[in-house]
């Protein structure tokens, strides 16, 4: 059987070489899909579905699942759990070769790279879309069609040592972006830390950090099918991101995986970064230091609107799916609200379903409102297929901008120029 | 002209001890440091400077991921892959490396072209055809399907037709005489040779084998077929954070079998030509 | 088989001729002898091939067809999108490797690569070769153990390697530039300057991989007979005359197999890079292979197919060089 596969896949592919090839036109791309999936039948929820989900989120679930299990009689999930290192690698190879699951964790900004691959279901319309957090929710949406809905989210604050702000002269953080960096200069100066704040120098990830400060200003990263990093709103972000390192008060060449310790040695008493980050720096910082440091909102120029960068992961059900009643109905309940609350308490994953943020567990914990507070305003990238590829040349001219003084309308007309040729891959 | 070889008398140089001191301490710092590492705690590795002694050791990692991970499996997974791999690569290669380097046939130049020609490929470009050969050949989540792509290696090729190369030719002759077979020749008489060359490409193989990580997370679709890199990945890097002490925890897990088999292969290093009393 | 029946003396001279591996004369030799050898001739034939069989039948199916999936789709538009219907697509010709040639960080990609191989081969072989020479003849204890602790950097976790790598680098508190203080000289921030990012790696790499190429050369030198230098130096011939007329004239073979296969493995230099500066700063250590990796994760596949072969041709031509310098024959 084995071997009798095995030629065929051979033939096929000697076929592939001998036949020449030539693109069909209109064939390739996402077509226009509805905006919901078709409905789902509460009443065919059984057999088996298989589930991938990655690291500590694939070890727990399966705890989680059994409480599906009980629920709904013949009902099996199979979890397996995949290590976030390369997980997209194994994602693309999957769907390529056909051997994708039912439902998986997928992180936000795959989104779009997966449905344009054709491999996600549309998400059916019993799933009540406004019951999430508006930007999480974002992220599902690709051209118009749900590919899935958030599961659980993360935005970024400011971490500052209020110790050392307090030696500055400051009680609580400036919300404009002229006091703020007054403040982290005045704890440079005053408070004696070495650098004011940490911020990424441009480099892998460095987006998450300067894109922010571009919404709080108003702009808009992509129009309907077309990217736009050229407009007013996000040079003047960039300017002002940039001025954090002509000043002086950020480190342009930062040594590598330091930031924690900096901030618990009070060496740069700021950085900017998720919910994660608390666990670690109380971790090191030892007792007593969760008093002595607190979270405020990402600064917003006059006249601009709060706002923050919202990632976590989403729930997705794969098109080849062969039991996709069954796949829905397990999404569906992992999101609804106290299953949501139960997941919290398991793996500190913060809720996407906003109602769930009023239950204690998490509304006692004031730092954590901060974060949920945040969430209601903060933003995701657009979920065009070739926003990673996009981005890494933004990226690239971000850190042109920090460490060798490039002018900050140039750098964006290059990534503009980088983002045209790429194209929005929809 | 025929003679035992003898093991070499050396007079003791100290300052060549001294110098190779010296280059063993740069040269093993980050392994000891790996070690040590898996004994402190996440607090401790994420400090700067980094420090060198545990400031309080503990088997705490260890324990977690011991206790989190069915790591039988993953061993015997991880194990049966080397193994075979390792064994595969040694004979075969050998063999294809004994034709290429000793004996005379047609299409032998275009054969070893060939075979240098796709060890200079880069993986990365073959990587998703032969993910979807394997998928379409029904072996995805299989040990098998872990295992065929890596059983012949071109390098594994090249190494052993350099090696035998150096080979006196004569003995071929002289087994001819004799009257053995062609196979014959080879595996009583060149393969007794290639102790040393043996026990390099076992050693280098059982290593990438063991370490393959990207190829092993993309074929296992459940956890029954992962290996123990791919395992050990699993709680260690994270979406945001990165869990040192388990990952050091389980770099070293993950290396003393390697260690093992280096020692192992090693002895075979004085065998080889200098054992057979025949130069 | 006459020509087998040699002297003793006549057969160690046919030795050194099969030492040097040309082919061309040892047909030459058995083609000489008239009907007998044709009936030998077939029977090595024969033999060659049943030995080639297993690998043949395992290299053609796992490597030789991927590769010229691969070569296909270099040719064509393919991205991630069309695989499942790879026939879909568009032959574009040669216009992926000219948006390659054209393309300014492939180019700088392509200099950091050259940079890296000029420097990081022969420094790496150079190390490796040293090791060999002291582990093989120049002691005479600890010989295992030493082996054993040169050969951990190939071992040791590329994380774990890349922390303490950075520590020994730091600008402030490195053990680098703590040492070069104490003679007066300020270090540089060795991964954050554009002039001193790319030699780190270099340094990092050649001690990572040194290890690699030591236990080759090991193996290699164990067929240098040690009587061959004693009689050589009852002859008076120093250490340097023996290793230059003795070991290194009898190691050709190996070092061409190491020189070979490290250029290889250093034209893909790939995690250096990956875990110790993202291919910063501003791209002065972002290698070929890293630049190719990223096209494949973007899914564009024929142009990262096509990066791929560039890089291969550039291989191919390096080793010809070491085939042509270091060729077997004398």
């Amino acid at each position: 059987m084995r071997s009798t596969r095995m030629m065929l896949a051979l033939t096929a592919g000697t076929a592939l070489v001998l036949t020449g090839c030539g693109r069909d036109d209109g064939g390739s791309g996402t077509d226009a899909a509805p905006e919901t999936g078709e409905e789902i039948s509460t009443e065919d929820v059984a057999g088996e579905i298989d589930v991938w989900a990655m690291g500590a989120e694939g070890e727990k679930l399966p705890d989680l699942a059994e409480q599906f299990e009980d629920a709904h009689d013949g009902v099996t999930v199979n979890v397996t759990a995949i290590p976030w290192d390369s997980a997209h690698d194994k994602f693309t190879t999957s769907i390529t070769a056909g051997t994708t699951p039912d439902v998986a964790m997928v992180g936000t900004t795959w989104m779009g790279e997966f449905a344009g691959l054709d491999a996600l279901d549309p998400a059916p319309g019993s799933i009540d879309s406004s019951a999430f957090f508006e930007g999480a929710q974002e992220t599902a949406v690709v051209d118009g069609t749900a590919y899935g809905v958030p599961w659980y989210v993360e935005t970024r604050l400011v971490y500052y040592r209020t110790d050392i702000a307090e030696e500055a002269g400051y009680t609580e953080v400036p919300t404009d972006w002229e006091g703020f960096r007054q403040m982290a200069a005045d704890m440079q100066e005053k408070g004696g830390a070495e650098w004011g704040i940490s911020l990424q120098p441009g480099g892998v990830g460095s987006w998450q950090t300067v894109l922010p400060l571009a919404w709080t200003n108003g702009a808009e990263i992509a129009g309907e099918d077309a990217y736009q990093f050229d407009t007013p709103e996000v040079a003047e972000a960039v300017e002002y991101y940039q001025s954090f390192f002509t000043d002086g008060i950020a480190n342009p060449s930062p040594p590598e995986g330091q930031t924690e310790a900096d901030f618990t040695s009070g060496d740069v008493p700021m950085f900017i970064s998720g919910p994660w980050m608390r666990g670690i720096v109380e971790d090191m910082g030892g007792e007593g230091f969760a008093e002595q440091y607190d979270v405020a909102p990402i600064p917003v120029p006059e006249g601009g609107t709060s706002s923050s960068f919202v990632g976590g992961s989403n729930l997705a059900v794969f098109q080849q799916t062969d039991n996709r009643d069954t796949a829905w109905a397990f999404v569906e309940w992992l999101t609804e609200p106290e299953t949501q609350v139960t997941w919290f308490e398991e793996t500190a994953n913060l809720p996407s379903v906003q109602s769930a943020w009023e239950d204690d567990a998490l509304a006692s914990d004031e730092k954590l409102t901060a974060f949920g507070t945040q969430l209601e305003t903060a933003q995701a990238p657009p979920s065009f297929p070739t926003w990673e590829e996009v981005v890494t040349s933004f990226d690239t001219e971000m850190e042109k901008v920090a460490k060798a003084e490039a002018d900050p309308q140039e750098a964006l007309d290059a990534v503009q120029a980088q983002a045209e040729s790429i194209g929005t891959g929809q | 002209m025929s003679f035992t070889q003898q093991e070499p008398t050396v007079r003791s140089r100290w300052w060549l001890y001294g110098l190779l001191t010296a280059a063993l301490a740069a040269v093993m710092a980050p392994f000891i440091w790996m070690v040590l590492g898996s004994f402190k705690s996440n607090a401790e590795l994420r400090q700067a400077p980094p420090t060198w002694w545990p400031e309080e050791a503990s088997f705490n990692n260890y324990i977690e991921l011991f206790s989190r991970l069915n790591f039988g499996q993953f061993f015997f997974n991880s194990t049966a892959v080397a193994v075979v791999v390792t064994a595969g690569n040694l004979i075969f290669c050998s063999m294809v490396g004994y034709a290429l380097a000793m004996l005379d046939f047609r299409g032998k130049n275009v054969l070893f072209a060939l075979i240098m020609g796709t060890l200079m490929i880069p993986g990365v470009v073959t990587f998703v055809p032969l993910f979807v050969l394997v998928a379409n050949a029904g072996l995805v989540n299989t040990l098998p399907g872990l295992m065929l792509p890596f059983l012949v290696a071109p390098f594994g090729v090249f190494l052993m037709r350099q090696f035998m190369i150096g080979l006196p030719k004569d003995l071929l002759d002289a087994a001819r005489v004799d009257g053995a077979g062609e196979l014959r020749i080879f595996f009583r008489v060149f393969l007794p040779l290639c102790g040393p060359a043996l026990a390099t490409l076992g050693i280098l193989t059982f290593l990438g084998s063991w370490n393959n990580f990207l190829w092993p997370l993309v074929v296992a679709q459940t956890e029954d077929t992962y290996t123990l890199p791919v395992a050990l990945a699993l709680y260690s890097t994270g979406q945001n954070a990165t869990q040192y002490g388990l990952l050091l925890a389980g770099a070293t897990t993950v290396v003393l079998p390697v260690l093992l088999v280096f020692m192992v292969f090693q002895r075979r290093f004085i065998q080889g030509i200098a054992t057979t009393g025949m130069k | 088989m006459a020509s087998a029946t040699t002297t003793p003396r006549r057969r160690s001279t046919d030795r050194r001729r099969g030492e040097t591996g040309d082919p061309e004369q040892k047909g030459r030799g058995l083609r000489r002898g008239g009907k007998s050898h044709t009936v030998g001739r077939r029977r090595e034939e024969r033999a060659a091939w049943i030995l080639a069989l297993p690998f043949l039948v395992l290299f053609l199916t796992f490597t030789a067809w991927p590769v010229i999936q691969s070569t296909f789709m270099s040719l064509t538009d393919t991205q991630a999108r069309d695989l499942r219907t790879p026939f879909a697509v568009d032959f574009v010709g040669l216009d992926n490797f000219s948006q390659a040639l054209a393309d300014p960080i492939f180019r700088q990609a392509a200099f950091n690569t050259a940079y890296f191989v000029l420097v990081g081969v022969p420094l790496t072989l150079t190390m490796a070769l040293a090791a060999a020479l002291a582990l093989d003849k120049g002691i005479g204890k600890f010989r295992s153990f030493f082996r054993l602790g040169f050969y951990t950097p190939v071992v040791t976790s590329i994380v774990a390697v890349a922390v303490v790598w950075r520590f020994l680098l730091h600008p402030d508190a490195g053990l680098v530039n703590t040492v070069i203080g104490w003679v007066g000289v300020d270090g540089p921030n060795w991964l954050g300057s554009t002039t001193w990012a790319m030699p780190s790696l270099i340094a990092m790499a050649s001690w990572r991989n040194f290890g690699t190429a030591m236990i080759i050369f090991l193996a290699g030198l164990q067929s240098v007979p040690w009587s061959l230098h004693e009689a050589a130096a009852i002859d008076g011939a120093n250490a340097v005359q023996r290793f230059r007329h003795i070991t290194l004239p009898l190691l050709k073979p190996t070092i061409l197999f190491v020189s070979v296969t490290t250029a290889i493995g250093y034209l893909q230099f790939f995690e250096e890079p990956f875990v110790m500066t993202d291919g910063g700063p501003l791209n002065s250590t972002i290698s070929a292979s890293m630049y190719t990796f990223q096209q494949f994760s973007f899914g564009n596949y024929g142009y990262a197919a096509a990066l791929s072969y560039l890089i291969f041709v550039v291989i191919v031509i390096v080793t010809a060089i070491q085939f042509r310098v270091l060729r077997e024959r004398d």
